[in-house]
């Protein structure tokens, strides 16, 4: 069925028609919707511009170099991507072992060494690292007012996310260096929560400090 | 061929058109709200082709694209503006299937394994995927998406033009 000039000419016309009204109706949608994007947001910072580490070291922990763990092993080019990533952000890691020894220091309790879960609220709420703060680095808004002043005062600041490729830890913790908090208190646990669950390591669902706390005996490693 | 075989053959080819009419439209309304209700998600994949550095362009991006499709897809489905909106699909699908392709060509390269073999989730809505699967799905809906801009599948449609169609001048009177 063959199209005669002007009857194309329509064909484009309906489709600049259809592009145009789309556009308006989808813009509208994106803001109606509860879980839209604010398109003024950068929700990828420090991806372009790496901001240099601070050479004085922190004060318990030092940066890690590459942190061997049972998920990555196997690859150890995965864990030098990620090393080679958070060092190009200004970012410091953080191996399992030295993440669980902050998780047991008493400053933990005492808020001077806090916790960052930089995942959804779903996933924060079906497992996180006892005592951490959810701050979704998608949706900072609400969260940010509680965490900011916890993270400003903290002496240390682990930030993680499911781990390995996620780099919603490292949005996050650029998100609070970019509010004050200095980068050298500011450290991402590499490995993430998964590393985390996959070494029963101990959990706590629903909100914070809810109290239902459990070993992840029942995850299993990936 | 005699008219009456003509007939019913352009009969089935048209009632063929409107299955596929429907059917794209119902793909495109899936996939669009999948996207549209986790846009984060889909913003994460839409950066993973490094084909905008902007923020605000990545954003609009992320944000339009699934409701677009959605809208696209209840465009066709109820039969309105159907081949301005099958020339738009067209538009979209190619450069976005010659991304995908892209991607993975590279992906096969650094990890040396069989182009049929590579699976990623192109962002398209259905999670992880191999590639060459997607490709051939891609194609199929190219090739339906040009069939309908071709003037098929114009049954049970509310307004299949947005525009009158041109009306051949009329002769001038006879004397």
């Amino acid at each position: 069925m063959p199209h005669t000039k002007p009857e194309f000419k329509q064909i484009i016309l309906e489709a600049l028609l259809v592009i145009v009204v789309g556009l308006g109706l989808s813009l509208a949608a994106n803001a109606i919707s509860s879980r839209g994007l604010v398109l003024s947001r950068d929700y990828f910072p420090g991806q372009t511009k790496a901001v240099p580490v601070a050479p004085k070291p922190a004060p318990v922990v030092k940066p890690a170099p590459v942190a061997p763990s049972p998920v990555s092993t196997n690859e150890p080019s995965e864990a030098e991507l990620l090393t080679q990533r958070l060092r190009d952000k200004g970012l410091q890691e953080l191996n399992r072992a030295q993440t669980e020894k902050l998780f047991h220091d008493p400053r933990t309790r005492e808020e001077r060494i806090v916790f960052i879960d930089a995942r959804d609220e779903d996933h924060y709420k079906d497992g996180h690292i006892p005592g951490a703060f959810a701050l979704d680095p998608y949706h900072p808004d609400r969260q940010l007012e509680t965490v900011l002043p916890v993270c400003v005062e903290a002496e240390q600041v682990v930030v993680y996310c499911t781990g390995g490729d996620c780099e919603d830890s490292d949005t996050d913790a650029i998100l609070l260096r970019d509010a004050g908090v200095p980068n050298q208190r500011i450290f991402v646990y590499g490995g993430g929560f998964t590393e985390w669950s996959d070494f029963h390591l101990p959990l706590e669902t629903g909100a914070r400090n809810s109290g239902l706390t459990n070993q992840s005996n029942q995850s299993k490693p990936k | 061929m005699t008219g009456a075989q003509t007939t019913g053959k352009d009969k089935a080819l048209e009632a063929a058109a409107v299955a596929a009419r429907w059917a794209l439209g119902a793909f495109f309304i899936y996939m669009g709200l999948k996207k549209a209700l986790d846009p984060v998600d889909f913003l994460k994949l839409t950066r993973q082709y490094d084909i905008v550095h902007t923020p605000f362009l990545l954003n609009l991006i992320a944000a339009t694209l699934p409701w677009f499709e959605t809208m696209c897809g209840m465009l066709l489905l109820t039969g309105v503006a159907v081949r301005g909106t099958a020339l738009t699909l067209v538009a979209e699908l190619i450069p976005f299937t010659c991304l995908v392709l892209r991607r993975a060509l590279a992906l096969h390269t650094l990890h040396s394994i069989p182009f049929c073999a590579v699976k990623f989730d192109c962002g398209c809505g259905a999670g992880e995927v191999f590639i060459c699967r997607k490709l051939a799905e891609n194609c199929l809906l190219i090739l339906v998406s040009i069939w309908l801009v071709s003037g098929r599948g114009r049954a049970l449609c509310l307004r299949h033009s947005l525009f009158p169609p041109r009306r051949s001048p009329a002769p001038p009177p006879s004397l």
